[in-house]
């Protein structure tokens, strides 16, 4: 049981961590970035290339994968988004597209073999008699830093509150002085940045692979249609909901089943409550 | 020179024109009202002096150009607006919807918020309170303090009295006279109440189908009968 405590807390810090900038997009483009997963798997790959292949300390493989994240996300918003404006399926569409060109990318420079990443901070310790390794801990740990502090950000700054305005009400947004199109690239700039430092974070709990950006991105997609638009705090609670219903499905029925009960969940969700279970009706 | 100047303006939905030729202007702590019926282009008036609707022809704010302006650079010039649907942020507090108003105005935030709860104390009392939450005179209240927190030059407000109480009308009037006379600002308001105009504005501008068709003091457009029929329900 405490083993099951403790995985599904860490599990679900990590998951909170990949959904959050996938969140963000939604809530303010109202757009699915379908190309968000890729994001995590271009993180993934800049670690290991900057840390394990060029030998540079871990915190400067952890910064330009963040870096290349953030500047995968402006130029999406600039290049596919900004053009796009007012068409969200062909927005969707071609992030799709995008993320199988990114994987080809990723295949041609490193190979379509899967490959391990070392965990950021090694060993082992015990917790409550779970063993429980440094580098999820870590990555939990960090993950609540980067969450709280983007909560902070939100509620607090005049640009985190530029974000909420145009994720309810644009032309209200725009007649306070606020201009949308920049809230709008600023927001896909920190979605990529938190998509590839999370990429870092799930490579080193799971591994390394092309097709990597295909889990995450639905874990993301379910975190945001349960949880609900709009809601750093809704997104925190189902990446636990869905978190700890991972680690109790695969530790008392079969790990095959992993994935099963989340989707049963969307579903669920979508029939009952489709504005998610945090979301708030549109502003008319 | 006057503090607002609009010439020739056209307006456009796609290929659908919806404003023709218009020419207004106000002075500065003037308050002018533009009265009309649904349809009539009022909120497209406002809306293009924003930016927010595709405009040819001229909006001279201060002597500058801001036709083909952004919104952002419209409000920085000092134009505040407070529209008829409000366009609050509903699931933020009275307050944070403020805040968000004070984006151009960091430097005057404080003065400006202290401005806002002398002349709405209702706001000062339920600043923690979700806008969802409110009522629809509560909520014009935000918007015109969200407007001034912009620290507005010329104040631009569409349609302040729809779906509100006598009282809180005559409240709305009354504030907006005060922004007029204490703070020197230039007020433009349009209006279906055509009596709520007259009590307040210096001078009207009567828009039917998109077209200016007759302006004056309320003296002078009360004087004209068939006006006076149609809008103010007296004839002389």
């Amino acid at each position: 049981m405490t083993q099951i405590i403790i995985q599904g807390l860490l599990l679900s810090g990590l998951y909170a961590l990949i959904a959050m900038g996938f969140m963000l997009i939604f809530s303010i483009g109202r757009v699915l970035n379908l190309a968000y997963g890729a994001y995590l798997m271009v993180g993934g790959y800049v670690y290991f290339w900057v840390s394990q292949q060029l030998g540079l300390p871990q915190i400067i493989g952890i910064a330009a994968a963040t870096m290349m994240g953030v500047i995968m996300g402006l130029l999406k918003h600039r290049l596919i988004v900004k053009p796009l404006k007012g068409d969200h399926v062909a927005v969707e569409i071609s992030t799709l597209i995008l993320a199988v060109v990114m994987q080809a990318g990723v295949v041609l420079v490193f190979g379509d073999a899967s490959k391990i990443l070392l965990p950021i901070v090694p060993g082992v310790t015990q917790i409550e008699g779970a063993a429980v390794t440094y580098n999820i801990l870590v990555a939990a740990i960090i993950s609540w830093i980067i969450i709280i502090g983007l909560y902070v950000f939100v509620r607090n700054t005049y640009t985190g509150r530029a974000m909420q305005a145009v994720s309810m009400d644009e032309k209200g947004a725009a007649i306070s002085g606020i201009d949308p199109d920049r809230v709008n690239l600023i927001t896909w700039g920190i979605s990529g940045g938190l998509g590839a430092v999370g990429g870092v974070f799930f490579a080193s709990y799971t591994q390394l692979s092309p097709t990597m950006w295909v889990g995450p991105l639905i874990i993301s997609v379910a975190i945001v249609i349960v949880g609900g638009i709009g809601s750093i705090m809704g997104t925190l609670i189902v990446a636990h909901i869905i978190g700890f219903l991972e680690v109790i499905v695969v530790a008392k029925l079969a790990p095959e089943l992993r994935g099963v009960f989340t989707m049963l969940l969307i579903i669920f969700v979508l029939v009952l409550r489709p504005q998610g279970l945090f979301g708030r009706e549109e502003a008319h | 020179m006057p503090d607002i100047e609009i010439k020739k303006l056209c307006a456009f939905y796609g290929k659908a024109q919806a404003l023709s030729d218009l020419d207004l202007s106000a002075s500065e702590g003037e308050i002018i009202a533009i009265i009309g019926a649904n349809g009539a282009g009022k909120s497209t008036l406002l809306d293009g002096i924003m930016g927010l609707v595709t405009c040819t022809g001229s909006v001279r704010v201060g002597g500058d150009e801001m036709l083909g302006k952004s919104s952002s650079a419209t409000v920085a010039k000092g134009i505040g607006y407070a529209p008829e649907r409000f366009n609050l942020f509903p699931y933020m507090s009275v307050k944070a919807n403020l805040m968000v108003g004070a984006h151009t105005a960091r430097e005057d935030v404080q003065t400006n918020l202290e401005t806002v709860y002398r002349l709405f104390p209702r706001l000062a009392e339920r600043k923690n309170q979700e806008t969802a939450t409110q009522s629809g005179g509560e909520r014009q209240m935000v918007s015109l303090g969200r407007a001034l927190m912009t620290s507005p030059s010329i104040l631009l407000v569409d349609e302040p009295t729809i779906g509100l109480a006598p009282k809180v009308c005559l409240e709305i009037s009354e504030i907006l006279r005060r922004l007029s006379t204490e703070m020197g600002l230039t007020v433009v308001v349009t209006e279906q109440n055509a009596n709520f105009a007259l009590s307040l504005a210096e001078r009207i501008y009567v828009l039917e189908g998109g077209k200016i068709t007759s302006s004056g003091t309320a003296d002078e457009l009360t004087k004209d009968d068939a006006l006076a029929q149609s809008y103010f329900g007296t004839k002389h």
